[in-house]
Order: C-alpha cells, then sequence, then structure tokens
C-alpha cells in the first residue's frame, strides 16, 4: 500500500546524473534496485542516510553502499538498530521490501576519485 | 552660530573622538591586556575622558534639548557602530535623537523587518566584531518579537544590549495603543534569559545604568542586558539646573580560576598518557584560538572542537581550533573520547552530553563514551552565571576537578604551570603522542574525503558536493562562514584557520537565527573586506525573511547559498521515529514537516528585495558558475544569493 502522495514522492526523488550510477552492484539477494528505490523513499531511509545512501554525518547515519554489509547484518541492524536508528519491525518493513532496499543501496555509484575534490 | 550650536557640536565631535577611542578600543586592549595583566592600565582613554575634565566623568550641558539626546551621547561614549531597530513609537525621542542630533553615525541606524531579526544581527555581530551592537524595540511587542532571540543570546553568551521603549507614568499615555504598549516591568519577559537590566527614572540614572549594562554584558561570562529607556525621560527637556555626566567605563579584566587548581591541572596534563580537550564557548577572541593551540602542542595533545554529529551539536560554538591542525581529533571524536585518560572540556555546557551517549530508543538510556578510570575536568565560567527556569546548563556531569574561571583568561597562567613541570623525558614520550594523533587525524580525514565522493552527482545535489564546490569558490578569498553548518561538511572539508572563519550555532537552537546573525556577522565584515559566507537553511529563512531587505537597504555584502532541501527534516526524523516505535510505518511522516506544494521560489523572493539571485539549481555542475557570478556582485558590494536544491542530509 502506497500511502505516499505521488507530489510529495517527487520532489523526494533522487535521480543520479552520474554515468555510472546504474551499474548494478553485487547482487546478493533477488531483490529490484528500481522498487527498492521507491521503498527506500517511502519508508524514509532517506531522511537520515541521504537519497544514494551516501550517508551524513550530521545525523550520524553511515552510508549503507555500495559496499554494503553482508544481507544478513543489514536486516538484522534494519531490525534491531544499535543507537540511535528507530527500528523497522518487519509490520511496516517486509523481508521483501528490504532486499528490495539492499538491492538498491548496493547498486549506488561508486565515488568519484578523490581528486576531484577540492583540498 | 548661537551658543548653544556651539556647545553641542563641541561636545559632539568631543564624544565622536571618545567612541573611536572608548569603548570598543579600550575592549579590545582589556581583552589583550587580561592575558598577561589583570590590572586594567589606569588614566586610559575612556569614554568619559577629557583634556580638561576629571578623569572619570564628562560634562554635558543641558539648554533646552530632550533627553533623548544625552541618551545618544552615552550611547556614542560606548562606542557603538550600528543600532538595529524596527521603529516604535515607544522611543520615537530616541530615534530622532539619533539620526539628527546624532548625525546618523556611531551609532548608525539600521533598519530591521522583526524586532527577533534585529537582536539576531546584534547576536551574529559580536560574534565576528568582539563587540556589542544595540538593538531597540517596544517593552511590550517589540520584545516579545524578540525574545526567542535573546534566549538564544543568552544560551550563546553573547552580549546583546536592548533598550526598550517605555511609558511608565500612567497619565502621560495616549489613551488607546499607547496603553496595550505599556508595561509595568518591561524586562520580566526576558529576565530569566538576560544577565542584568534596569528601568532608569531619570536621565544620570540612565547613563549610570546604560555604561553598568555594558559592562555587565562584556564581563565573561557575558550575555544579553536590557536598559528601558522611558518615553518621558526621552522626549522631556534636559532640566537646564542639572549638569549630566557620562559616567567613565572601565572594560572588566574576566576572571580566572584558582591558581593552585591551576597548577593541580596541569599536572595531571603533564602526566596523563591521553589527555584531550573539548573545546566549545572557548575562543571569545583570536587569542583563544591561539592560546589553544599553544597549550595542545606544548602537551601534543589532542583536541576536539565543533563536534557537529551529536545532537545537539557539542562543541559547535566558536571556532576554536584549526581544522586541519594535527592534533584536532573532531573527526575521531568518538574514538579520542574513548581512549583519553584524562579530559578537559572548555567552556562547555553539555560536558555530560560530550562524555555519553544517549540513546533514544523506547526505552531512553545513557551509557558512559569513556574509559572507566577517566579523569574528568571542566574549566568553565558557566558556573557564575546559571539561572534556574530555563535548562540550557545541561545534565550535571560529575567531574574529577571543577575550575571556576574563563576559559580563555585562564590558558596563559595554565600554559605557564605546564611549562614548568615538563621534563625531556615527558616531551619524547608527547612527540610519539602527537604523531600517533596526526597519523590518527589524517586518516580520519581520508575516510571523510572519500564520504564525500560518494554520489557526487547525484540530484538533489549532497550536501558534501556543495560544500566541495563552495569551498573551491572561496578558498583563495579572505572568507568567514558567517551561518549554516551543511551536515557538518564544511569543517569537515574546508581549512579554517582564523577565529572569524566559524561563529558557531545560535545557543538555544532556536530557529529563525540562521538569516539574521549571518547578516548581522557580514555587516561586521563589511569593514574588513572579508567575503561573507551564509549557508541557508530553508527553513530558517523563512520566520523572518524581511532580513534579506535590510541586506539590501544598507548594501551589507553576503554570499548567501541556499540549502534547499523543502523539509523541516530534523522534525521530520523525529515523527518518523515516533511513528516506527508505535508500528504505524513512516509513510506520512512529510505530513507537517515538508516545505513544499508549492516549493518557495527563494531566488525570486530575493529578487523582489533588491537582491542578485540565481536558482533553483539541481544539476551539480552548475553550482560553481553561479557561484562565481554571485561573488562578483558580492565583491561590488552587495547581498547575492544561489539556491541549489540539496539532499535531505
Ligand atoms: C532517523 C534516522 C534513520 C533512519 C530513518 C534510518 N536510519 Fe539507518 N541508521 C541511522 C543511524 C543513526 C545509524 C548508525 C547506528 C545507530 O545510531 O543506530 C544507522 C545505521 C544503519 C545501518 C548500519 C550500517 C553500518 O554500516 O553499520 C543500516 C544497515 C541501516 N541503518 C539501514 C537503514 C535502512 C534500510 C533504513 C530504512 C528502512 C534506515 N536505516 C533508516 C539512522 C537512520
Amino acid at each position: 500500500m502506497n500511502r505516499i502522495s505521488s507530489i510529495a514522492l517527487a520532489s523526494l526523488l533522487v535521480v543520479s546524473l552520474g554515468a555510472g550510477a546504474q551499474t548494478p552492484g553485487p547482487a546478493a539477494t533477488a531483490g529490484s534496485a528500481a522498487r527498492g528505490k521507491t521503498t527506500f523513499f517511502r519508508v524514509g531511509c532517506h531522511q537520515c542516510h541521504g537519497g544514494e545512501a551516501q550517508g551524513s554525518p550530521y545525523s550520524t547515519a553511515p552510508k549503507l553502499g555500495p559496499a554494503a554489509l553482508p544481507f544478513a547484518a543489514f536486516t538484522l541492524f534494519t531490525r534491531k538498530p544499535r543507537l540511535q536508528m528507530p527500528p523497522y519491525s518487519p509490520e511496516i518493513l517486509s523481508d521483501a521490501e528490504l532486499a528490495d532496499i539492499y538491492a538498491y543501496v548496493t547498486s549506488r555509484a561508486a565515488p568519484v576519485a578523490l581528486d576531484k575534490l577540492p583540498n | 552660530m548661537s551658543q548653544s550650536d556651539e556647545v553641542s557640536k563641541g561636545r559632539r565631535s568631543f564624544l565622536l573622538q571618545a567612541a573611536a577611542t572608548g569603548a570598543g578600543a579600550a575592549a579590545a586592549a582589556a581583552t589583550a591586556a587580561a592575558a598577561q595583566a589583570p590590572t586594567p592600565p589606569q588614566g586610559a582613554a575612556s569614554p568619559g575622558a577629557s583634556p580638561s575634565a576629571s578623569p572619570s566623568v564628562s560634562e554635558v550641558r543641558s539648554e533646552g534639548r530632550p533627553g533623548s539626546d544625552y541618551m545618544v551621547d552615552v550611547l556614542k561614549s560606548l562606542g557603538f557602530e550600528y543600532i538595529c531597530a524596527n521603529p516604535g513609537s515607544s522611543f520615537r525621542g530616541l530615534h530622532e535623537s539619533i539620526i539628527n542630533y546624532g548625525g546618523n553615525s556611531r551609532p548608525e541606524l539600521i533598519t530591521c523587518m522583526h524586532e527577533e531579526s534585529s537582536v539576531a544581527m546584534a547576536h551574529g555581530y559580536f560574534k565576528a566584531e568582539g563587540t556589542p551592537l544595540p538593538v531597540m524595540a517596544h517593552g511590550t511587542v517589540g520584545i516579545q518579537h524578540a525574545s526567542m532571540a535573546v534566549y538564544n543570546a543568552w544560551c550563546d553568551r553573547v552580549p546583546v544590549y536592548l533598550i526598550l521603549g517605555n511609558t511608565l507614568d500612567a497619565t502621560m499615555r495616549q489613551p488607546g495603543v499607547e496603553w496595550v504598549h505599556s508595561v509595568q516591568d518591561a524586562a520580566a519577559l526576558v529576565r530569566d534569559f538576560t544577565k542584568w537590566d534596569d528601568s532608569p527614572v531619570s536621565l544620570q540614572h540612565f547613563g549610570e545604568s546604560a555604561v553598568r549594562a555594558y559592562k555587565m554584558a562584556m564581563t565573561p561570562p557575558s550575555g544579553p542586558v536590557v536598559i528601558v529607556a522611558d518615553t518621558e525621560l526621552q522626549e522631556q527637556p534636559i532640566h537646564s539646573d542639572r549638569t549630566l555626566v557620562i559616567p567613565k567605563l572601565t572594560p572588566p579584566s574576566p576572571p580566572q580560576a584558582e591558581s593552585g587548581a591551576v597548577t593541580e591541572l596541569a599536572r595531571l596534563l603533564v602526566e596523563a598518557e591521553q589527555p584531550l580537550f573539548i573545546a566549545d564557548r572557548l575562543a571569545r577572541t583570536p587569542a583563544g584560538l591561539e592560546r589553544l593551540v599553544e597549550l595542545a602542542e606544548l602537551l601534543q595533545a589532542g583536541v576536539v572542537s565543533t563536534i557537529p554529529n551529536l545532537m545537539p551539536p557539542v562543541g559547535a560554538g566558536r571556532m576554536n581550533f584549526p581544522t586541519r591542525h594535527p592534533l584536532n581529533q573532531t573527526y575521531r571524536s568518538n574514538a579520542a573520547i574513548a581512549a583519553a585518560d584524562v579530559i578537559v572540556g572548555l567552556e562547555i555546557s553539555n560536558f555530560f552530553g560530550a562524555t555519553n551517549i544517549f540513546i533514544d530508543q523506547v526505552e531512553r538510556t545513557t551509557r558512559p563514551a569513556i574509559r572507566p578510570d577517566a579523569k574528568l575536568i571542566t574549566l568553565n565560567s558557566t558556573d557564575l552565571i546559571q539561572k534556574a527556569n530555563y535548562q540550557d546548563f545541561q545534565r550535571y556531569a560529575a567531574v574529577n576537578m571543577a575550575l571556576t574561571g574563563d576559559g580563555e583568561a585562564t590558558l596563559p597562567s595554565l600554559i605557564e604551570a605546564v611549562r614548568r613541570l615538563l621534563t625531556d623525558q615527558r616531551k619524547s614520550t608527547f612527540e610519539r603522542r602527537g604523531k600517533a594523533l596526526a597519523e590518527a587525524s589524517a586518516a580520519a580525514r581520508e575516510r571523510f574525503r572519500g564520504d564525500a565522493a560518494l554520489a557526487w552527482d547525484a540530484s538533489p545535489i549532497t550536501t558534501a558536493r556543495l560544500a566541495a564546490e563552495i569551498w573551491e569558490q572561496i578558498r583563495k578569498e579572505d572568507w568567514s562562514l558567517v551561518s549554516g553548518g551543511l551536515s557538518g561538511w564544511p569543517v569537515r572539508l574546508w581549512d579554517f584557520t582564523k577565529h572569524y572563519q566559524h561563529l558557531g550555532v545560535s545557543g538555544g537552537s532556536g530557529i529563525g537565527y540562521g538569516a539574521p546573525a549571518a547578516i548581522g556577522a557580514a555587516l561586521a565584515n563589511r569593514k574588513h573586506g572579508r567575503l561573507s559566507v551564509n549557508i541557508q537553511n530553508d527553513g530558517d529563512l523563512m520566520y523572518a525573511p524581511g532580513v534579506l531587505w535590510t541586506a539590501a537597504h544598507h548594501r551589507i555584502p553576503v554570499l548567501t547559498i541556499m540549502n534547499n532541501n523543502r523539509a523541516y527534516h530534523e522534525e521530520m526524523m523525529h515523527v518518523q521515529r515516533m511513528s516506527n516505535r508505535r508500528n504505524r510505518g513512516v509513510d506520512r511522516a512529510h505530513i507537517g514537516n515538508e516545505i513544499d506544494n508549492p516549493g518557495i521560489d527563494y531566488a525570486k523572493l530575493a529578487q523582489s528585495m533588491g537582491w542578485y539571485a540565481e536558482g533553483p539549481i539541481s544539476n551539480p555542475r552548475d553550482i560553481g558558475p553561479a557561484l562565481k557570478r554571485a561573488i562578483a556582485v558580492v565583491k561590488r558590494g552587495e547581498p547575492a544569493m544561489v539556491d541549489v536544491m540539496v539532499q535531505p542530509r
């Protein structure tokens, strides 16, 4: 059931302009990255981890991909977080949806070369 | 020229001269001198001194002029450059005296569109300049508007100088609005979060209290003060049978911690294996930063300052330590705090939060973030100023030693005490420790650069990419980040070395601080030729966007980059937390939190108030060229905005 308004969702969607962004990551699960992206935004992972799962020092939410924890650890953490992250029970985020999210975060673009950053 | 004209003109030029060498200069001199000599110089240039008068007072003749002229003389003697106000009838007399009698110069009137903006401008101005900026407001509706900003200044230890108009004598009030704009005790509303106030009943009383208020505000721990300017005092002529004097201001020397405790702290630091400093509102002046660098280098000890990833941010109060200094352990603060055997909190209220981990789950729990044998020490002036009602003093931290005194003023004697205890053997241990800390901080920095390189081309643009793009454009300029944290990326990616490059946070986390504080700081930076950079949160700007007009009207150059993420994301996270906890899903957490549908066109908003503005920009490649164009405008002396669509975090 998708309860978010399509306008709100559209305003939050992240489109990657990078050429490498669509490169699929390691297929650790049978999840769908496209569905995972929608779920990632619908259940608000992006609020703390960023739309590209890039992490943020402000919310202390770490990057989730493209190199990710093994799926089992990823699931365990999402269900029973260690510190500040709100827990996601299977009632509000099913195992299948979590697998989709995993497919999304592991298929994010690799970081650019550090020399792109001004020193 | 009539005799009284002559008197007035002569006195005015004297006062202007006094102002130039007066409070501002004397305050700076006192701060510098405080490090070495606690006693202020006798007979030094003072606002009240004149070649012929006694050193403590100056005469002000009083022939038929209004009381507010004398008030202006007092304000001039204190060296104020500007005065902020949204106009109000309860200080019409003072307003008129400032612009006509005072020549609208020192202080020059800055037109504000909200009293909260006036106070926040004064707040930002002080942190860039080191001297207060007064604000005029109605004693009723004006201070009611201003009160949140006063609370921010209180929490941030900033001396905002408030002058409130009021008519105490009920028989003198015009029926109607003047009654609803009158109050028995105007300062009562903010007394819980101001340092001092008075409601003078004579002009001489006003003069003495105005000078006392300045002194109280500036004595560390600093804080806001209130002086009520009664309308009758402002508007009635000065009685010719009275001679008014302007009292001399002697800038106070700040309190230092007791010498025995300083020696004991030095011993602990020299003997420690992993000493660590956590600095928050330590560096009141550039000297504070220099002294902390000296102390850290002497001991080769780590420093944590400006930790933007703790909630609330710990140590983000002032620019205490260069961000790229090898001893800066901020980017690995958890590890540094966990490893330390002696932790010294310098002018930090939230020492408990810095040394414990608080977990906001269903059951709220706390566990220590430190070694069980770690010794905790505080050097704070905050204990000298606490009040009961508002809880900005934070949770009680059980420490091994609590030194009461101003941190910056105490550092020189602490440095001397450490020097006396140094041995060659300890020095070689320190050297090894310094090398290890330098390696650890360099590794942490590389990790952050790696994280910043993620999602580089994403749109909406990542906060890291925006910080990097801004840095690329400003790094060769004399820049000052006047407001805006941008998720903590600037302090990670930019090279902050100077005191004015980071002005810290609001204090009370009262939203609406960012835009006016930035413009107040930019006003101070203007004469120094600094490029003021404001990274502006969208929600913050919408509290009182009229301050954009103030910047355009007074030609205050500031580069504003909109951190446009279209929601109150902090609050969104809280609602998510509640929704998950109650197992209801977070799909609707945007309700009541988004600033969208319609999205706000900030460039148009700014343009409508006379700004150069571009955006919204959603392709990261467009940021650099837009910033270049905006910086060219700012260098011409005007404000400019670039609106950028960014990620939530
Ligand atoms: C309210 C903020 C918030 C939201 C929403 C959130 N997280 Fe987190 N997440 C965090 C924080 C903070 C951490 C760091 C550990 C902690 O504090 O619990 C974290 C850590 C993690 C980790 C561990 C990563 C590692 O390398 O250690 C995973 C996996 C994770 N989150 C997945 C998710 C997923 C999937 C979602 C959405 C279903 C989500 N998070 C939503 C804040 C959040």
